[in-house]
């Protein structure tokens, strides 16, 4: 930072290690452990308002990496914005010795223990994945700010694979500290895999759908695009000119909020420094806000919403990642029935418990058409079978003007915290 | 590169087999959102990736420091031991030849010695083409290069230095007219150096046409069709539904898939011929040996309709007591090698396009992919259009197709294949890991009884 100072450029640098324990079970047998120790900064800096960037795994040589950095100012990609200046944030519970102590004998034990309860109920393939990680991150920049976190989070994963294909259904938990699978889950998981086992092949058409909350991503990534600052600055959004708007169903709340350290990783500031807050997208339907990183706030000359982060639809090493609008802590809000009389509510229709290819399609556009792995087939409100081979298609902007009902809980996934959502008149293609 | 380093580094490995690849990875990438350049970045960045095989348990660790490299050697070992206590039968390598290489690939015009201002200069001008039109609304275009420096070892005495040099300019077109939005892909890329990319002109304006035309298309009508897919749909079909379950990790827990892909089972129509080879030189898949050192080979995956070859890392070359492939693949060093296709594609068959379209009779011509996905045997890919063909005779276009069927009846229901072969110059596999070299093509292919989800 002092190099940067004398060099005449505002500047921000990020520090990230992140360390992870990986295991994963296949066919109720450890399969695979993989240890991971990493490290990196990104280095961002601005001058005449233009904006230089440059990362590192081995910061060897600071000069050298201030030169790179400085170097790629040449592009002239411009910074409508200055960096954030430091202040005081709320304090958040984000880290949980205990999970971090933990030896991997325990997490490889815990994979044994839901193997071997659930391979005598059911005649399924078990894959379970666990996955442990520790990060630390540091970010500061020249106007003050100076923020740091400690995070852990635990994940844990089983499937249950109908023969012959790797459709199946998940049960998952995601947490900041080590929980034991919950027995309701377990037994949750083994009831609609046996009532689903059977292959049925109803008539197609339009009917009743109810998503899983572990495949809502697929619908909220449409509505995700909608309100990102970048396409309404590009004014390819869907939802542009449309806030106040009642687009939806009254019964759709959406909304983001990085500080329920309930949850894992959760952030009381951006991977800008931007303070995080609660913020609402969508409130009984009616379309509130679009959120922005800090170059597409500088553009649109919006206050910035502290969603910049380094993330990406795929994956990537985050330290080489520019920031970008992003929601990453996605809640939407539940309703009042219970998943089981959501299911009895069905008089033909399914239940929506995988997706395939939830990234092809127009996004923007709201369009969705998805292979479902697996599709559940409901007859007067009882399970008939699974449906193979299944296509659900619409647009959420027609989908989603009427919601049958939302499940009177939610589940967090990696895509949100979400409850099951039935919807009416979806056109499924078997 | 420093290969006294590693070797001091595995030297300390208490084990029955180890190996430690080191890698620099450099990334040049240049975005232009619309008519904004939104990055320019030039980086470089290194890592370790260490797997040790002790009393039957192979486990591995990442790390980003050469000073971490005993603290990784404990882990790994550690890990190792825990995997022995808890696995059934203890794992073990396939014996791999002994090899120590330098190899260089054959580049056209180094990107490394093309400068910024070049670089930056072909991606603007690309870009701007689409922008000229008033119903473009905006583009998203990438020029990335990468360029990975590896060096493995292993106590077995092997020791390579390969280079892997990316290429890649492209990203989406978007247009918009009222209401409708329609995104189309565009680029090219390869592993053959930065000429690939020059005179692109002519995609860059075809694929803005598109964009445009598909404004002015209706809906697909959802349905069981027969399709003629074009060589890149072709390619990620063979990629998506089959391809994933020639490779042998994703299968061998799987008892029930398996159980169907015994080697010399009739698999699929008596034409149909499925090949991976990344020998192939100057196309995107090409590598000589993979992350375990061992050479990769061209594999006939199905002969004539039957399966007769399987992709393999040493561990399931000897679980499945198969030969080795060289199949053996990590997205760079923040990972551990998993198994990959490298260049996959149906072999051409006698048909013309107009044969095949004869043979149809009613269906759709389905041009491009859009994504694919698969869990086991039911795959989802979209296509960018479709064109609706009526009595052999090409008609109306039609958007918003995404496909659906079932691996073993669509395998048997691909009654004509063409005489063209198209490989792919941009890839980008996600099992896990990225593979952006995966590469995948075919003729064009008639299929029947696929399910278009419509709208």
């Amino acid at each position: 930072m002092e190099k940067a100072l004398k060099a005449g450029v505002q500047a921000e640098i990020y520090f990230l290690v992140q360390t992870s324990d990986r295991i994963q079970f296949e066919n109720g047998r450890l399969k695979d452990m993989e240890s991971k120790m990493q490290s990196g900064f990104s280095l961002r800096v601005i001058k005449n308002g233009c904006l230089g960037f440059a990362y590192t795994k081995n910061l060897l040589d600071r000069d050298e990496f201030l030169d790179q950095a400085l170097d790629s100012l040449k592009g002239k990609v411009e910074a409508p914005f200055s960096f954030p200046s430091g202040g005081a944030l709320p304090s958040l519970n984000t880290h949980d010795l205990f999970l971090e102590s933990l030896p991997n004998t325990a997490l490889v034990e815990e994979g044994n223990r839901i193997c071997d309860i659930l391979r005598t109920k059911v005649k399924g393939e078990i894959n379970i994945s666990i996955q442990r990680s520790i990060d630390t991150l540091r970010l500061l920049n020249n106007q003050g700010s100076d923020h740091s976190l400690h995070s852990s989070s635990y994940y844990l994963n089983t499937s249950l694979l109908f023969p012959g294909s790797q459709a199946g259904l998940d049960g998952h938990i995601l947490g900041k500290g080590f929980q034991s699978f919950p027995q309701e889950k377990m037994e949750f998981l083994q009831s609609l895999f046996n009532q689903s086992l059977k292959e049925v092949r109803p008539q197609p058409g339009k009917m009743k759908t109810l998503f899983f909350p572990e495949t809502l991503y697929a619908l909220m990534w449409r509505i995700q695009a909608g309100a990102n600052g970048k396409n309404v600055y590009e004014k390819t959004s869907p939802l542009l000119n449309k806030t106040g708007t009642q687009l939806f169903d009254p019964k759709i709340t959406l909304y983001d909020d990085p500080l329920n350290d309930q949850q894992p990783q959760a952030r009381s500031f951006d991977d800008e420094g931007v303070p995080c807050r609660k913020y609402t997208l969508i409130e009984q339907g009616v379309v509130q806000n679009f959120y922005y990183d800090l170059f597409y706030a500088g553009k649109m000359k919006n206050p910035p919403s502290g969603h910049g982060f380094k993330s990406a639809m795929w994956g990537g090493e985050t330290i080489a990642l520019k920031p970008r609008p992003a929601l990453e802590y996605l809640y939407l809000k539940p309703g009042e029935t219970s998943f089981w009389n959501l299911v009895k509510s069905i008089n033909r229709g399914i239940l929506v418990a995988g997706v395939l290819g939830a990234h092809s399609g127009n996004i923007l556009n709201g369009d969705f058409s998805m292979g479902l792995a697996p599709a559940v087939y409901v007859e007067d409100g009882e399970i008939v079978g699974r449906v193979k081979d299944a296509m659900a298609a619409g647009n959420i902007y027609e989908t989603l003007k009427e919601v049958v009902a939302l499940e009177d809980q939610s589940h967090p996934t990696y895509g949100g915290t979400f409850p099951a959502v039935l919807l009416d008149q979806v056109n499924v293609a078997f | 590169m420093d290969s006294q380093k590693l070797n001091n580094i595995l030297s300390k490995v208490r084990a029955d087999y180890a190996d430690l690849r080191y890698e620099v990875k450099k990334e040049v990438q240049l975005v232009y959102s619309g008519r904004e350049l939104t990055q320019i970045s030039s980086t470089t960045t290194d890592g370790y990736v260490l797997r040790v095989l002790k009393k039957g348990g192979f486990s591995n660790v990442v790390f980003t420091k050469e000073q971490d490299g005993e603290n990784a050697i404990r882990k790994a070992e550690e890990n190792a031991l825990l995997m022995a206590r808890y696995l059934d039968s203890p794992v073990s390598l396939a014996p791999a030849e002994v090899i120590q290489d330098t190899y260089q690939p054959t580049i056209e015009e180094d990107p490394r010695s093309i400068s910024m201002e070049e670089k930056l200069a072909l991606t603007r001008s690309y870009n701007l083409r689409p922008l000229q039109k008033e119903k473009i609304v905006t583009t998203q275009i990438q020029y990335l290069e990468l360029v990975r420096e590896k060096l493995f070892i292993n106590t077995d005495g092997t020791h390579i230095r390969e280079d892997l040099v990316t290429t890649r300019l492209g990203g989406t077109i978007t247009g918009q007219d009222g209401g409708l939005t329609q995104t189309v892909r565009v680029g090219t890329g390869g592993s053959s150096g930065f000429a690939p990319l020059r005179n692109q002109e002519p995609l860059f304006d075809e694929k803005t046409a598109l964009a445009l035309d598909l404004l002015k298309s209706k809906p697909v009508t959802g349905g069981s069709y027969s399709v003629i897919l074009n060589p890149d749909l072709s390619g990620v079909f063979t990629h998506e539904a089959f391809g994933h379950y020639s490779e042998a990790d994703l299968v061998e827990d799987s008892p029930s898939m398996l159980e169907k892909l015994q080697i010399g089972t009739l698999i699929g129509h008596p034409n149909l011929s499925i090949t991976d080879d990344p020998t192939r030189p100057s196309q995107l898949g090409f590598y000589k040996y993979d992350d375990e050192g061992v050479p990769v080979r061209k594999v006939h995956l199905i002969t004539q309709g039957v399966l007769t070859g399987r992709l393999h890392s040493r561990r399931t070359a000897s679980r499945f007591k198969e030969p080795l492939t060289g199949h053996c693949v990590a997205e760079d060093y923040r990972y551990a090698p998993i198994i990959r296709m490298g260049t996959i594609y149906i072999e051409p068959g006698t048909a013309t396009f107009d044969d095949l379209l004869a043979l149809m009779g009613d269906g759709l011509y389905l041009v491009d992919a859009l994504g694919g996905q698969t869990s086991g045997e039911n795959f989802t890919f979209g296509a960018v259009y479709g064109v609706v063909v009526k009595n052999g005779r090409m008609g109306e276009m039609v958007r918003d197709i995404n496909l659906s069927g079932n691996l073993y009846h669509t395998l048997q229901h691909i009654e004509g294949i063409g005489n063209d072969l198209v490989l792919s110059r941009l890839g980008g596999c996600g099992k896990g890991q990225t593979n952006i070299r995966s590469c995948h093509g075919g003729p064009h292919c008639l299929v029947r009884g696929l399910i278009v989800g419509g709208r």
